[in-house]
């Protein structure tokens, strides 16, 4: 205890409280503004109290009746990159409060079983929000590809783990090299071996392959339908939305009769 | 992870009409999100369970638009809904504000403006022609049959409707041609003459004109929005705010290994 208040200075000696004299003394202060860079200094309104700050995360109060509260959209790519980067890092703590003050009147309305006005708010901070982040890597990605070697996102590779499947493995910082670091390397293991796992891979294979010729079928099944219910739809349009069909060879399958005059020839 | 998610292609579900997000002034994620439709979620956070959601992939569009409650109603989890057969148009040409021709019904012949368009159905609402009477707000207990409410039906884009000549005011099949400034007009067949886009086609469910729509106090002012503050430098992001923040690394960082 002892050896904690020694450690404690002495605040009594720094607190230096002037005597009645020595305001006496002290003219200059009287002839200060009152107000400087539009803050009154001698206001008699309190200090932001954490209770103010607090309440930051909650919406101005005049919408909290409100049904519908207009904002306007999220902001665009091409936008964002002609910003500087201070502005980006300014803009992304705006965005953010924001998105934790709408989080916060989602959360506040369902608590009070009430309607939250105007979800879509919560859409366009995020989609900001991810177009700045977005701008952001690609200034990064700029800096890294021309001056180092190092790669500007965190590195990884497209490795295959031990039951035959690939996945991305993210690489992480050691302080060893992977030759002396025996606990990872008998951790992480890339590759597969064994008739169990071959077989796996066999069904595997089947699951999908049957799951996509499925779907390849019920693709042309449906351009041929929409022939049989309009014969004279635009194949072009049919072509670009379903590029991988053979929209000619859907027109002639059986499945494009339908009950119209064309059928008769 | 985003960079994953890019590689993978572009938003995979129901085309929702280019027409109907302009009109609505949503962003696209959120219409996705409020038309989602979750049967089944397997618990996440939990490595016993893999990933699965079982939701629905094949929706009821209608005149109720995506992002309503009655499409969630439509559209409810365990309903049966079988994928319906639409034409696929290639150049759009009925916008809100068109004077449009019905070709069918009691009211053939009638002209009317256009004041609604579903793309996802090519449906499109005329005012005031092809209606039905409905009896809406029947009281049975106390004996009131309801108000007769004059109710306005879909009608189809290709084959039910035709865009009006403004030149004679006749009906008229359209192309869709370039003007020697480079700009998509839609042209009539019959005389050549353009059919102008009309007013009421910017008009969205927030404002009437871009014109006209007040800023909040959140907006950002144009001028703002369009001043140009990026100054390149050969530095990363993080560098540049360390150098104005006035924040220096100056500390020796070991050798490291990434694998």
């Amino acid at each position: 205890m002892s050896a904690l208040c020694r450690r404690i200075p002495s605040l009594v000696n720094q607190l230096r409280i002037p005597t009645f004299a020595a305001l006496k003394q002290q003219k200059v202060i009287l002839s200060l503004p009152t107000r400087v860079l539009g803050v009154n200094l001698f206001s008699t309104k309190p200090p932001p109290s954490i209770n103010d700050k607090l309440m930051e995360f909650f919406d101005d109060p005049k919408n909290w009746e409100q049904d519908n509260i207009k904002t306007g959209r999220s902001w665009k790519l091409d936008e964002l990159r002609i910003k500087s980067n201070e502005d980006l890092h300014k803009l992304w703590y705006v965005l953010l409060k924001e998105r934790n003050m709408l989080l916060t009147m989602e959360r506040e309305c369902q608590t009070e079983y009430r309607v939250f006005p105007n979800p879509e708010r919560i859409d366009k901070v995020e989609e900001s929000m991810e177009n700045l982040e977005t701008v952001v890597r690609e200034r990064n990605r700029a800096y890294f590809e021309l001056e180092t070697t190092e790669p500007a996102e965190r590195p990884g590779k497209l490795e295959m783990n031990q039951i035959g499947m690939r996945y991305f493995y993210k690489h992480s910082e050691h302080l060893i090299p992977k030759v002396m670091n025996r606990k990872w390397r008998e951790k992480v293991v890339h590759g597969y071996e064994g008739n169990a796992v071959k077989k796996f891979l066999r069904l595997k294979a089947e699951k999908l392959r049957d799951r996509e010729s499925w779907k390849t079928h019920s693709r042309r099944r449906y351009v041929s339908r929409i022939f049989s219910e309009y014969p004279d739809a635009d194949a072009k349009s049919l072509q670009e939305a379903f590029p991988d069909v053979d929209v000619e060879a859907a027109r002639k399958h059986i499945d494009a009769r339908g009950n119209h005059d064309k059928n008769l020839n | 992870m985003r960079l994953l998610r890019a590689l993978c292609g572009p938003v995979k579900g129901p085309t929702i009409g280019e027409l109907t997000l302009k009109y609505s002034n949503l962003p696209e994620r959120y219409v996705r999100r409020a038309m989602r439709q979750i049967e089944y979620q397997t618990p996440r956070g939990k490595p016993q369970y893999l990933n699965r959601t079982l939701e629905r992939t094949i929706f009821k569009f209608s005149t109720n638009r995506p992002w309503t409650f009655e499409f969630q109603q439509d559209n409810a989890p365990r309903k049966k809904i079988k994928r319906e057969l639409i034409e696929p148009i290639k150049n759009w040409s009925f916008f809100r504000g068109d004077r449009v021709e019905v070709l069918i019904g009691k009211d053939k012949g009638k002209q009317g403006i256009v004041i609604h368009v579903f793309q996802e159905k090519n449906w499109i609402i005329v005012e005031g022609l092809n209606t039905e009477i409905k009896m809406m707000g029947e009281d049975k207990k106390n004996n009131f049959p309801g108000m007769a409410v004059r109710w306005e039906k879909p009608l189809l884009v290709t084959t039910e409707v035709k865009l009006v000549d403004p030149s004679d005011l006749k009906s008229t099949d359209i192309e869709w041609r370039f003007t020697e400034e480079g700009e998509k007009v839609r042209v009539s067949v019959r005389t050549g003459r353009i059919i102008p886009m009309p007013p009421m086609a910017e008009e969205t469910i927030d404002y009437k004109t871009k014109g006209s729509y007040r800023e909040g106090e959140k907006d950002t002012d144009p001028d703002e929005l369009s001043k140009i503050t990026f100054e390149p430098k050969l530095c990363t992001f993080d560098m540049e705010i360390m150098e104005k923040m006035g924040i220096k690394e100056d500390r020796n960082y070991a050798k490291t290994y990434w694998y």
